[in-house]
C-alpha cells in the first residue's frame, strides 16, 4: 500500500481553516425556500469569493444533501469556483478570431509575467487568468478583459503594460 | 396483466412490467448495462434497445418502457445490432481495456458484450482515460479507467444505501463519477456499489488477485453476525473463504449487506485460531491436549458440578447446537442456561411476552417497506442492524413512509428525508414512549377495542403529558404530538427497537412501553404492521425460541456469575461468548469466571479463554450446516463453506461427543437434531429443514397475532444529572467482540475511541485523535477523539467492541455512566 502514502497525505491534509459564520447567515436566509441550494451556493460565493470546502459540508449537514451530490452541481456549472480567485480577473479570449490573431501568445506572456495558465491564480490572490470563448469583440482582435475594462488589440508588449497597471493597483 | 408478443411468443404479464422484464420472465435476455432489478427505472446506456412495432422509426430503451396491450416487440434485428454494437464502441473508446489483470474479468458485463457483438475493431479513436485510481481506503478500489457511467453506484448509495458517497461531476468527456471534491472513498464501506457495478471500476480490495470468478465455489449461508439474517453468498478456493458473492436473488436482503456482512468473513480464515484443544496443567499453564482429553476433562467438571453446574451460551450458534447445549445441561441435571448477558434480549423478549404474549418480532422486514409510519426507539438500530436501515430508508424515499426516530445521539437514521427526531436525554425513551401512549390516549384516537387496562394505564399517564416529558427530558411537545397522530393514522405501521449486551439497562421495561404503543397505535396485530425486537447477534432469536433461559430453579448470567463468585455454582460452561469484553461489570464478571472449574469453547483464546480450565476449538458459521432464527423470526440454512483449521470442531460436533460420554445418545446429523427439536420448540412445529428454502421460512407467519393486548404501566427515567454522560452501544462497522478479530471492519474502525460534539471538544481543549482521558468512579478509561455531529453538548460515545479498552470495568449497566474529562 506504500504507493498510496502520498494520496493518504493529500487526503487528510487539513482543510483549511476559515469562518464559517457568513455561510451560515447565507443558509439561515434560505433556510425555509424551496430549491435553496443554487441561492445558498452562489451567496457563498459572494462573501467567500470561491466555495470553500467547509462551507459544502456545513451547507450539506445543514439543507440535509449529500456533499457529492452539491459537488456535481458546482462542477457542472462554470459560474462557480471551488479556489479562491485573484482579485483582478484576466479573461483571454480564445475565440476564433482572436485565435487567429495570437490570443495564444497573449495567454503565453501572461504565463510568463505571473506564472499563472487558464484558471489558476497568483498566490498573492492578485490576478486569475482564464482562457474564454468569443466575448463578442471581434472587431478588436486579440482581446482581453480585466474585471470589467475591455484592451483590444493587445499585443505581447501591451499585454505587459496592463499587467503592470494592475500590478501597481492595490 | 397485459398481453403482448415478444419476438413471436405470446407473453402475459403484470401491468406494471418493463419490457426488459416482461422479455426475462421468459426466458428472452435482453442485454443491459445501467438497469438494476433494485434500483429506479433509468435508462442511459441505451444498449437494451429494442424494436416495438407500434412505435415503428426509433428503437425503444426496453428496460424504462412499460409494457402495453398488444405490443409487438423485437429484441434482435441487424438494426438492433448494429445500434448496440455501436453503442460498444463509443464505451470502448475511452475504456481503458486492461481484462487481463482486471477482477471482474470472466464476469464483467462490458467484456461479455464486446465478445457477444463481436466488437473487435473500433470506428472510433479517442484519448484513453487516465485518471488515477483512488487505493486510499482499504475496502474498495476505484478505477475510474474502467467506468461506463451507468450510474448504478451513484444510485445505489442513494436510494439504497442513504449514503451518498458518489455524483456525476463535470461536463462532456470531462464527466466522470467522484466523491465530494473528489476525494478518496471514506464511506460506510457497505459495498452496495462494488456489488451493482457492471465493469470493474469499483472492486474489493482485500479479494484482489485472489480468484478468477469461475474459480470460487459459491456457497449461499446465513451471515454470522447480526438478527438480520442477510443471505451471504461465500466465494471459497483453497478451502478459504475469498470473498462474499454478490447475489440478489436468495434471502431477505436482496444482495444487500453492511461493512460486515460484505468485508467481514476474513476472521474465517484467521491463522491465530485456536486449533487445538487445551488444558490447565498442574503448573497452572495452559498446554496443548489431545481431544479425547480435554472432552473427558470438561465432561467430568460438568457431571461432578451436577445442577450447580453453569451453561452460558453466545447466540451465534446455530438452533441445533443450542438445542444440544440445553440437553447437555439437562444431562448434568442444572436448569443454570442462559445466553448473550442474560438480560438483555431476554429482558426484551419477557416485556413482549407480559404485553402482547408473544416473545418475537410481529411482521416481517419486507413489511417494512410499505409501511406509512416508522418509529425507530434508538438512532443505533442502523448501526447494530444496517440492512433494516436500508429497508427503512427505501420506505421513504419509495414510498414516502414518515420516519421518527426517538434517540439520544442523531445518526444515519435521523439523517434520512423528512426524518424527525426526538431527541431526549440519555436513558429516557420510555418518558417519549409513554407521551407518545399518552396523546393517543388524551387525543381519543388510540386504538383499545380488546385492550386491557386502558383506564389505569390512562390514569398512570398523566404525568407524561408531551409537555411534562419535553420539558424533562427535552423533544419537543408538538413533535411528539405529531408523531403521535400520525400512528394512529396510519394503516401500516413500523416500530423498530434493537437490542444488544451494551444496552442491558431497563431492556425489559423499555420494550413494554414500546409494546403499549404498539397496541394503542394498532400496529400490533395489524395487517402488514409490526414491531421489531431486533436481538444483536445473528441467532438471538433462536435461543428465546429454543428456551435457552434459565430452567425453574435456574440462575441467569448475572446470577451465574455471582453464585460462582461465592463458590455456589462450581463449574461453569461457557460457549461462544466473551464475557470478559462484553458482559457490564468486568471486576464481576472476573471473579465469576476465576472461581468455577471453567470450559470456555471458542475459536480464539478470548480474554475468557485464558481464564479456563479446558478450551475446546470450535467453528465459525462459514464451516457449519444448521439453522438460524432472524429477527423477524425467519428459519434459515446455513451452510458449511469450509473446513475448520486444525482439530477445530464444530459446536454441533463438540456437544454430541460431549453428549455422549456423559452417556446420552444423540442424533448425528443436524437435521436429524431439528426434527427432534421441532417435536419440542412449539413455534417449529411441522418445520424440516428440507422446507427452507431461497427465502427461508418465517414461523407464525407474516404477521404474527398477539394473543393478548395486556398494557402495563412502565415508569420513564429521571435524568441523570453530571456534566457529562459516556454512553456505550454498537458503532456500525463491528458487532460483539467478534468482528474485532475481522480485517475488512478493523481497517476501518481498528481501535476504540470516544465521540463527542464540536463543542464539548472546543470547552476541553482536544482535537480530533487526541487521547482523552474519562473518569467514572475510580476507573479511568482512555481513547482516542473523535468529533463528529451525533452528540449534543455534554454526552460522549464509546463503542464496547473493544478488549483493550476495558469498558466494561466502568459499564455495569447502567442507562449512561457519568463522567469526569481529565487532560
Ligand atoms: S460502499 Fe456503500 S456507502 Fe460506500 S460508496 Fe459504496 S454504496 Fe455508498
Ligand atoms: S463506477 Fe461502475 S457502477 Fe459506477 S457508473 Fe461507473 S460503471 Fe457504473
Ligand atoms: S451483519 Fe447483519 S446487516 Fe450486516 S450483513 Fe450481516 S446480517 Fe446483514
Ligand atoms: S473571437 Fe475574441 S472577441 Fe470574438
Ligand atoms: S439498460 Fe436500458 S438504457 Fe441502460
Amino acid at each position: 500500500m506504500t504507493d498510496n502514502v502520498q494520496q493518504v497525505e493529500e487526503q487528510t491534509e487539513e482543510l483549511e481553516v476559515i469562518d464559517l459564520a457568513g455561510a451560515n447567515a447565507v443558509i439561515d436566509k434560505y433556510i425555509d425556500m424551496h430549491g435553496n441550494l443554487m441561492p445558498v451556493l452562489q451567496g457563498i460565493q459572494e462573501h467567500y469569493g470561491y466555495i470553500p470546502e467547509a462551507t459544502v459540508h456545513l451547507a450539506a449537514e445543514r439543507l440535509n444533501v449529500y456533499a457529492s451530490q452539491i459537488y456535481g452541481v458546482l462542477t457542472f456549472y462554470a459560474q462557480f469556483h471551488l479556489k479562491p480567485r485573484g482579485k483582478y480577473i484576466i479573461r483571454v479570449c480564445m475565440g476564433t478570431a482572436c485565435h487567429v490573431k495570437g490570443a495564444g501568445r497573449i495567454g503565453d506572456a501572461i504565463k510568463e509575467r505571473l506564472g499563472i495558465g487558464h484558471a489558476e491564480t497568483t498566490e498573492d490572490l492578485k490576478f486569475t487568468a482564464e482562457y474564454v470563448a468569443c466575448i463578442g469583440a471581434c472587431g478588436m482582435a486579440p482581446v482581453i478583459m480585466v474585471n470589467d475594462a475591455t484592451y483590444g488589440s493587445i499585443s505581447v508588449q501591451k499585454t505587459a503594460e496592463v499587467i503592470e497597471k494592475y500590478q501597481a493597483m492595490d | 396483466m397485459v398481453n403482448l408478443t415478444i419476438d413471436g411468443k405470446q407473453i402475459t404479464t403484470a401491468k406494471t412490467s418493463t419490457i426488459y422484464e416482461a422479455a426475462k420472465e421468459n426466458g428472452i435476455n435482453i442485454p443491459v448495462l445501467c438497469y438494476a432489478k433494485k434500483l429506479l427505472p433509468y435508462g442511459a446506456c441505451r444498449i437494451c434497445l429494442v424494436e416495438v412495432e407500434q412505435m415503428k422509426g426509433r428503437l425503444i430503451p426496453s428496460c424504462t418502457t412499460p409494457v402495453t396491450e398488444g405490443m409487438v416487440v423485437n429484441t434482435m434485428s441487424d438494426e438492433i445490432r448494429k445500434v448496440r454494437k455501436t453503442v460498444l464502441e463509443f464505451l470502448l473508446v475511452n475504456h481503458v481495456v486492461e481484462c487481463p489483470v482486471c477482477d471482474k474479468g470472466g464476469e464483467c458485463d462490458l467484456q461479455d458484450l464486446t465478445y457477444e457483438y463481436e466488437v473487435v475493431t473500433n470506428r472510433f479513436q479517442g484519448e484513453k482515460f487516465d485518471l488515477p485510481t483512488d487505493e486510499i481506503n482499504p475496502l474498495i478500489e476505484r478505477n475510474m479507467n474502467r467506468c461506463v457511467l451507468c450510474g448504478k453506484c451513484v444510485r445505489v448509495c442513494d436510494e439504497i444505501v442513504g449514503y451518498g458517497s458518489y455524483s456525476f461531476i463535470n461536463r462532456g468527456f470531462e464527466t466522470k463519477i467522484a466523491t465530494a471534491f473528489d476525494r478518496g472513498l471514506n464511506c460506510e464501506f457497505c459495498g452496495q456499489c462494488v456489488s451493482m457495478c457492471p465493469v470493474g471500476a469499483i472492486l474489493p480490495r482485500p479479494f484482489k488477485f485472489k480468484a478468477r470468478p469461475w474459480q470460487l465455489k459459491e456457497v449461499d449461508s446465513v451471515c454470522g453476525y447480526c438478527g438480520n439474517g442477510c443471505t451471504v453468498t461465500l466465494g471459497v478456493k483453497d478451502n478459504q473463504v475469498q470473498t462474499i458473492r454478490f447475489n440478489e436473488d436468495t434471502g431477505v436482503n436482496h444482495g444487500n449487506l453492511c461493512v460486515r456482512g460484505r468485508f467481514g468473513y476474513s476472521f474465517v480464515n484467521d491463522t491465530k485460531r485456536l486449533k487445538k484443544p487445551m488444558i490447565r496443567n498442574s503448573n497452572g499453564i495452559l498446554v496443548e491436549a489431545e481431544w479425547e482429553e480435554a472432552l473427558s476433562a470438561a465432561a467430568e467438571g460438568l457431571k461432578a458440578a451436577g445442577s450447580s453446574a453453569g451453561f452460558i451460551a453466545g447466540a451465534r450458534l446455530t438452533n441445533e447446537e443450542l438445542y444440544l447445549f440445553k440437553k447437555l445441561s439437562r444431562t448434568v441435571g442444572s436448569d443454570n442456561l442462559d445466553h448473550s448477558g442474560g438480560e438483555c434480549y431476554r429482558g426484551v423478549t419477557e416485556g413482549l411476552f407480559e404485553t402482547l404474549g408473544v416473545k418475537a418480532s410481529t411482521g416481517t422486514f419486507p413489511q417494512i417497506e410499505s409501511a406509512q409510519a416508522i418509529v425507530a426507539i434508538r438512532s443505533d438500530f442502523y448501526e447494530t442492524h444496517p440492512v433494516v436501515g436500508m429497508v427503512v430508508n427505501q420506505a421513504i424515499r419509495r414510498n414516502e413512509a414518515q420516519l421518527t426516530v426517538i434517540a439520544d445521539k442523531k445518526g444515519k437514521l435521523t439523517k434520512l428525508p423528512e426524518a424527525r427526531t426526538l431527541m431526549h436525554t440519555p436513558g429516557c425513551e420510555i418518558n417519549i414512549l409513554n407521551a407518545l401512549c399518552q396523546t393517543l390516549l388524551a387525543e381519543g384516537i388510540a386504538v383499545t377495542d380488546g385492550v386491557e387496562d386502558v383506564a389505569a394505564l390512562q390514569a398512570f399517564l398523566a404525568d407524561y403529558t408531551p409537555e411534562a416529558v419535553a420539558q424533562t427530558v427535552g423533544g419537543d411537545a408538538e413533535a411528539i404530538k405529531k408523531t403521535a397522530r400520525e400512528l394512529a393514522a396510519a394503516d401500516k405501521v413500523a416500530i423498530l427497537l434493537a437490542y444488544g449486551l451494551p444496552y442491558s439497562a431497563y431492556s425489559k421495561e423499555l420494550a413494554t412501553a414500546a409494546a403499549n404503543l404498539a397496541i394503542l397505535s394498532g400496529c400490533a396485530g395489524g395487517a402488514g404492521s409490526g414491531l421489531y425486537l431486533c436481538g444483536e447477534k445473528a441467532n438471538s432469536q433462536g435461543a428465546i425460541d429454543l428456551g435457552i433461559v434459565p430452567g425453574a430453579a435456574g440462575r441467569g448470567v448475572q446470577k451465574m456469575l455471582q453464585g460462582a463468585a461465592d463458590g455456589e455454582v462450581k463449574a461453569l460452561y461457557v460457549v461462544a461468548e466473551d464475557p470478559m469484553v462484553t458482559y457490564p461489570d468486568r471486576q464481576a464478571v472476573e471473579a465469576g469466571l476465576k472461581k468455577p472449574f471453567l470450559v470456555v469453547q471458542d475459536i480464539y483464546l478470548t480474554e475468557t479463554a485464558r481464564l479456563a480450565d479446558v478450551v475446546l476449538p470450535a467453528a465459525t458459521f462459514a464451516e457449519k450446516d444448521g439453522t438460524f432464527t432472524n429477527a423477524e423470526r425467519r428459519l434459515q440454512r446455513v451452510r458449511a463453506g469450509i473446513k475448520s483449521p486444525g482439530e477445530a470442531q464444530t459446536d454441533f460436533a463438540v456437544f454430541t461427543r460431549m453428549l455422549k460420554k456423559l452417556g446420552q445418545v444423540t442424533a448425528e446429523t443436524p437435521t436429524q437434531v431439528f426434527a427432534e427439536l421441532s417435536q419440542e420448540c412449539t413455534e417449529y412445529k411441522g418445520i424440516a429443514p428440507a422446507d427452507i428454502g431461497p427465502q427461508g421460512v418465517v414461523w407464525g407467519g407474516e404477521s404474527l397475532a398477539p394473543t393478548k393486548k395486556q398494557l402495563k404501566t412502565v415508569a420513564g427515567l429521571v435524568p441523570m444529572d453530571a456534566s457529562y454522560l459516556l454512553l456505550t452501544g454498537s458503532c456500525l462497522y463491528h458487532s460483539g467482540s467478534l468482528s474485532t478479530h475481522a480485517r475488512g471492519p478493523l481497517s476501518v474502525v481498528p481501535e476504540a475511541y470516544v465521540e463527542l460534539s464540536r463543542s464539548d471538544a472546543a470547552t476541553l481543549g482536544v482535537k480530533e485523535d487526541e487521547l482523552l482521558k474519562l473518569k467514572a468512579g475510580d476507573q479511568t478509561l482512555q481513547a482516542k477523539v473523535k468529533v463528529g455531529t451525533r452528540l449534543p453538548a455534554g454526552v460522549m460515545f464509546m463503542p464496547y467492541h473493544f478488549a483493550e479498552l476495558e469498558l466494561n470495568r466502568v459499564y455495569k449497566g447502567q442507562p449512561a455512566i457519568p463522567v469526569k474529562p481529565v487532560k
